[in-house]
């Protein structure tokens, strides 16, 4: 039989024949992703630069190295999709304003000059200090990126917080713009019942704040365990907090707009709920069953304020679990929206492919480089704060500044 | 014939009423000056709307400046033998006359050299079935499974006849295809600017240009578009724009052996489109989108979306 | 200011040149023109050579068929014939039922390649509809395959429009194939123009005296002017010249096999054949007339079974002359010894003789009917 029916999305009812092939399949549910870890990562790190938290003094300087490690990785499952990606920068030549993608190119491109930016004047004290540390090519490298300049006096200092902090402020609607103008995408589609919805960039954007949260405490937890250092409990503490306060609002949100489709029950309304009942019904339960055990458990640590290792295991695993919520979520409307017929009398199940351009293994390589670019940034730029950081005992060593961190004392423990 | 005294004998009663008979007086002509200059605005501005009305001149298109009107007005592109402020195309299918036979899916993908699978169509048909007693219909395209296992061949297309021995209360065929909406979603949507609505009412698809991003795929409410993994780029029905250019039919209007397709030009008043608007209750798919398709339906039932 | 600043707000100053003039160099000069749209693109996309040519492209070559076509019920403006000015198509045209001239006709060079071609190398299958006998290609081969393309449109199913004309296709024709009786460039069975495949076969002219030599070794059996002395065998006065000139063609070949016809037959030229069948052919011929009690039941069979299709002059609606073929190839019935006609309906029925049409036929009938139907065609005025 020569057929080619390899590709072809098995259905059941009625479904436009040009609808058999889903367009958007695993590389944009990874994409919205990725970029809500980096927009959650930002929103930590400037609540200590913007806002003055100090608890979150331990990792800010983490969460600005996470979020511009997965920035840079943000594009490529975008561009691994297109389908001409060598005419990519089209959308950047002739943005076509009125479509929210054609902001991608402006807003992703922004994004990772302002991360790049704000990475620069927070560690350029560092960079300066590694620079006269550092001998032969590794010396070479951190003289080149402090631009030849070692001006390290107050007064630069001073300046470079200032303009760290502005940048910091231009980065948190930044972060709205970037995760809220791909919720947009979705949710500006009048065509698609599951996507249509005004609810949806606040959704996307507070979901992946919270995943971006989750991701921090996963990765610091993860790397303290690494370099055999207590994490900082101000931190996991602070965190905690915006963890909880985020899944708030998110679970509120989400759930008002599953109410609004069921309550409106406008025309296909058995569609949608057939949708849910069938092929996203596993989705739903990972997405809403992680979520709200995580939020029990969250509350309850807000009620029973445990410290030291119990907080931190109990917030490893609440933030794994959000983690896989949130991506659960993200297939769900990618996936989802796409396997409920325009036609409003069929729904689509779609089985991912496993291997190929656009493939689960793609997706699997795509999320593991992040990680692996962040481990060797870190060895770049080490962003600890504590006494077995090497830029923290160069910068003792070489600076007279009042910043220095007052070391060998131990840090005192701050109520919350 | 008036007799003038002559000017000695002319009285000053005379010269009065010369002077009232005379044509107009001098602030009467400037009166009139100006009223005429008013008028001569007014009906400037009239006749050129006029003008442009009649000569189908709508307005600057979706998405499109004044600027970019006028020099879509000025300066067509070249296409030879062809001036596209001249035509306003649209497209009529009348579902009573369709027998399902998918011709005008050969035709197309013959014409078009489209994928040649059951997950590309610039065009296709839909099968609405009503057995006895029942109230929902049962729908099927072409590219049902089960039409293409009978047919055992995704490249050749029939229906199959699943309903031969069971008892139908109403049965029709409805063709579907790109409805070149007025506002189309597509190219709101299209990042780039590689799909564009043509001021003779065609949306087209620079093919040069898209990047594959299939965002438009996901916006048509109707379906009508899909993604050619071949060229990386969208695909969709342009009612073969290369042939309208060039005086011919759309090559699914030349192969329907039925009739059931109407193609033509709104500004000619005798094209056979305008006859089939004016002649018949039309209707069209999916109104409440807003898109404004120039696709007219005749004959759809209610289930038909 | 700090230096790290002002060397940072140069490479940042650099930078924003650089876009912005790349910006400028790679974007297509034509954009914008007449929207958001690279404005030599719809003269680009009108360039594409149509494939799809339209049926008077075919008429240089085909000028017979196309004459058929234009003249037949697949091609006119409306069903009565009149074109009027709303929608006007109603037939297929030829590259619906065979392929599209571009890319598929033995002829035709490859034709130009279009942008969206040059963009890939999509090549078009080459079946892609059902076409028939192109020389050199074999597109269509089982009888399947060639009913199929009639089928596609012709075949009874729920939702086609009552004016289609539908067929249930094992009722209608059983095995046979639509050519056997239908021209597909005209296929309404009007007999001022005969079926593809008869046509195929000239109509032979024959010298009738030379053959009046010829048929006195067949007065025997056939009697001398034509009416046969014995009831088993035909009468041949009034028959077809085409339908015996075929017959005796047929026994000599025995794809027809009767032992002494054979024989006989094997010993005649075709200049013979041809001879002796017009000789025939004017003879006057005579009505044997049939069992009476039967003709009632054999003439309401014949009306049920549609023999009048091809056995009446004038088809199954016209009025004319039931029993008298419309066509040369078919033999006429009208008077026909009754035995005679009993015993070929049963040698079709039982597979002795073999014809495409009338095996099936015959297959339908019980013994009771082939007894009518003799009866009736037996007693019909043959003149």
């Amino acid at each position: 039989m020569e057929t080619v029916f390899e590709h072809v999305t098995p259905y059941i009812g009625y479904v436009y024949p040009n609808e058999t092939e889903l367009p958007w399949s695993e590389l944009i549910v990874i994409y919205p992703y990725i970029t809500g870890l980096v927009a959650g990562a930002f929103v930590v790190s400037s609540l200590h630069h913007v806002f003055g938290m100090e608890r979150f003094k331990a990792v800010s300087r983490f969460a600005l190295l996470t979020a511009l490690c997965f920035m840079f990785f943000a594009p490529v499952p975008l561009l691994l999709h297109l389908g001409q990606p060598t005419r990519a920068f089209n959308a950047v030549l002739t943005p076509h304003w009125s479509s929210a993608m054609a902001a991608f190119g402006y807003v992703a491109g922004f994004y990772v000059c302002l991360l790049l930016l704000e990475v620069w004047f927070a560690f350029r004290e560092d960079m300066v200090a590694l620079s006269k540390s550092k001998k032969g090519l590794m010396g070479k490298v951190y003289r080149a990126i402090t631009l030849y300049s070692d001006d390290v006096s107050p007064a630069a200092l001073e300046t470079d917080h200032k303009i760290a902090r502005i940048l910091a402020m231009i980065g948190i609607p930044g972060a709205c713009g970037l995760h809220g103008y791909v919720g947009f995408v979705f949710g500006s589609l009048k065509t698609r019942e599951w996507w249509s919805s005004d609810l949806m960039p606040i959704i996307f954007l507070m979901s992946a704040i919270v995943s971006g949260v989750g991701l921090l405490i996963v990765i610091y937890v993860a790397t303290c365990k690494y370099r055999k250092v207590v994490p900082d409990n101000d931190a996991m503490v602070g965190l905690k907090q915006v963890l909880w306060a985020s899944l708030c609002v998110v679970l509120v949100i989400e759930g008002l707009e599953l109410l609004e489709i069921v309550y409106k029950a406008r025309e296909g309304i058995e569609s949608v709920m057939d949708l849910i009942k069938g092929p996203i019904w596993a989705g739903m339960s990972v997405q809403w069953g992680l979520s709200l055990f995580s939020f029990a458990a969250l509350s309850a640590m807000m009620v029973w304020k445990p410290n030291g290792k119990h907080l931190v295991i109990l917030l490893f695993i609440c933030s794994l679990s959000l983690m896989v919520a949130v991506l659960a979520m993200r297939w769900n409307v990618v996936v989802g929206g796409q396997e409920l017929s325009k036609t409003m009398k069929g729904l689509l199940i779609y089985y991912p492919t496993w291997i190929g351009r656009e493939s689960m293994l793609t997706v699997l390589i795509l999320f593991c480089s992040p990680f692996a670019t962040l481990f060797l940034v870190t060895q770049l730029l080490p962003p600890w704060e504590d006494k077995k950081s090497h830029a923290t005992h160069a910068r003792l060593v070489t600076s007279k500044s009042a910043h220095q961190v007052k070391t060998g004392q131990g840090q005192t423990m701050e109520a919350h | 014939m008036m007799i003038l005294p002559s000017e000695e004998e002319m009285t000053d009663q005379d010269k009065q009423k010369i002077e009232e008979d005379a044509f107009m007086s001098r602030r009467g002509f400037l009166g009139l000056l100006g009223k005429c200059t008013v008028c001569a605005g007014a009906l400037v501005t009239a006749t050129s709307s006029a003008n442009r009305v009649l000569s189908g001149d709508k307005g600057a298109t979706f998405q499109q400046s004044e600027a970019q009107h006028i020099e879509s007005l000025k300066n067509p592109p070249k296409i030879p033998d062809y001036d596209w402020t001249k035509h306003q195309w649209a497209f009529g299918v009348d579902t009573d006359r369709c027998i399902g036979c998918l011709r005008c899916m050969e035709a197309c993908k013959a014409e078009n050299t489209v994928q040649e699978d059951s997950s590309h169509h610039r065009t296709w048909v839909e099968r609405y079935v009503y057995l006895e007693g029942s109230d929902k219909a049962l729908v099927d395209s072409q590219a049902d499974p089960k039409n293409i296992q009978n047919v055992r061949s995704e490249t050749k297309f029939r229906f199959d006849n699943r309903y031969k021995d069971v008892k139908v209360d109403k049965a029709y065929f409805v063709p579907k295809l790109c409805n070149q909406c007025e506002n189309p979603s597509c190219v709101q949507v299209c990042p780039t600017g590689a799909t564009f609505k043509a001021p003779d009412g065609v949306v087209l698809i620079d093919a040069t240009y898209c990047i594959g991003c299939q965002y438009c795929v996901q916006a048509c409410p109707y379906g009508a578009r899909s993604f050619n993994e071949q060229r990386g780029t969208a695909e969709k029905c342009n009612w073969c724009y290369h042939r309208i250019t060039k005086g011919l039919n759309p090559a699914c209007v030349d192969a329907c052996p039925t009739g059931t397709r109407v193609f033509g030009d709104r500004n000619d008043k005798d094209s056979p489109i305008n006859m089939f608007i004016k002649n018949h209750r039309v209707q069209v798919l999916k109104p409440e989108m807003g898109n404004a398709p120039n696709v007219y339906y005749l004959g759809i039932d209610r289930e038909v979306s | 200011m700090h230096k790290h600043i002002v060397r940072l707000l140069g490479l940042i100053a650099i930078f924003a040149l650089i876009s912005i003039a790349a910006r400028a160099f790679f974007t297509d000069d034509s954009f914008y023109q007449y929207g958001h749209y690279r404005g030599n693109s719809p003269a680009e996309i009108a360039s594409k050579v149509p494939k799809v040519k339209g049926s008077a492209s075919c008429q240089s070559c085909h000028k017979g068929i196309y004459a058929e076509w234009v003249g037949g019920i697949h091609r006119k403006g409306t069903k009565d014939g009149s074109i009027r000015g709303l929608v006007v198509k109603y037939g297929p045209n030829c590259e619906v039922c065979h392929t599209a001239a571009a890319g598929n006709h033995p002829s035709k060079e490859t034709m130009p390649l279009s942008i969206e071609d040059k963009v890939s190398t999509i090549t078009h299958l080459k079946q892609h509809t059902h076409a028939t006998n192109v020389p050199g290609k074999s597109l269509l081969l089982s009888p399947e395959d060639a009913r199929s393309v009639c089928l596609n449109c012709h075949e009874k199913m729920p939702g086609r429009p009552l004016e289609q004309k539908q067929i249930e296709i094992e009722r209608h024709a059983g095995v046979e194939m639509c050519v056997t009786c239908h021209n597909p460039h005209s296929p309404k069975i009007d007999f001022a123009s005969v079926p593809r495949l008869v046509a195929m076969q000239k109509v032979i002219p024959g010298n009738a005296k030379a053959g009046k030599e010829v048929a006195k070794n067949c007065a025997a059996c056939h009697g001398v002017a034509g009416v046969s002395l014995s009831p088993a065998m035909p009468n041949l006065a009034g028959q077809h010249a085409v339908y015996m000139d075929g017959a005796l063609r047929a026994f000599k070949s025995k794809s027809r096999d009767n032992v002494m016809m054979s024989t006989l037959a094997s010993g005649m030229s075709d200049a013979d054949m041809q001879n002796v069948a017009a000789y025939y052919a004017q003879a006057s011929c005579k009505v044997t007339g049939g069992d009476k009690s039967k003709i009632v039941a054999g003439k309401s069979k014949a009306e049920e079974a549609g023999c009048a299709a091809c056995h009446h002059s004038r088809g199954l609606h016209g009025s004319g002359l039931a029993g008298v073929s419309a066509s040369q190839v078919w033999p006429n019935l009208a008077g026909q010894n009754a035995d005679y006609l009993a015993s070929t309906l049963k040698g079709f029925k039982d597979g002795s003789r073999y014809h495409s049409v009338m095996t099936s036929v015959a297959k339908t009938l019980g013994a009771s009917d082939i007894d009518n139907l003799a009866a009736y065609y037996a007693s019909v005025n043959c003149k």
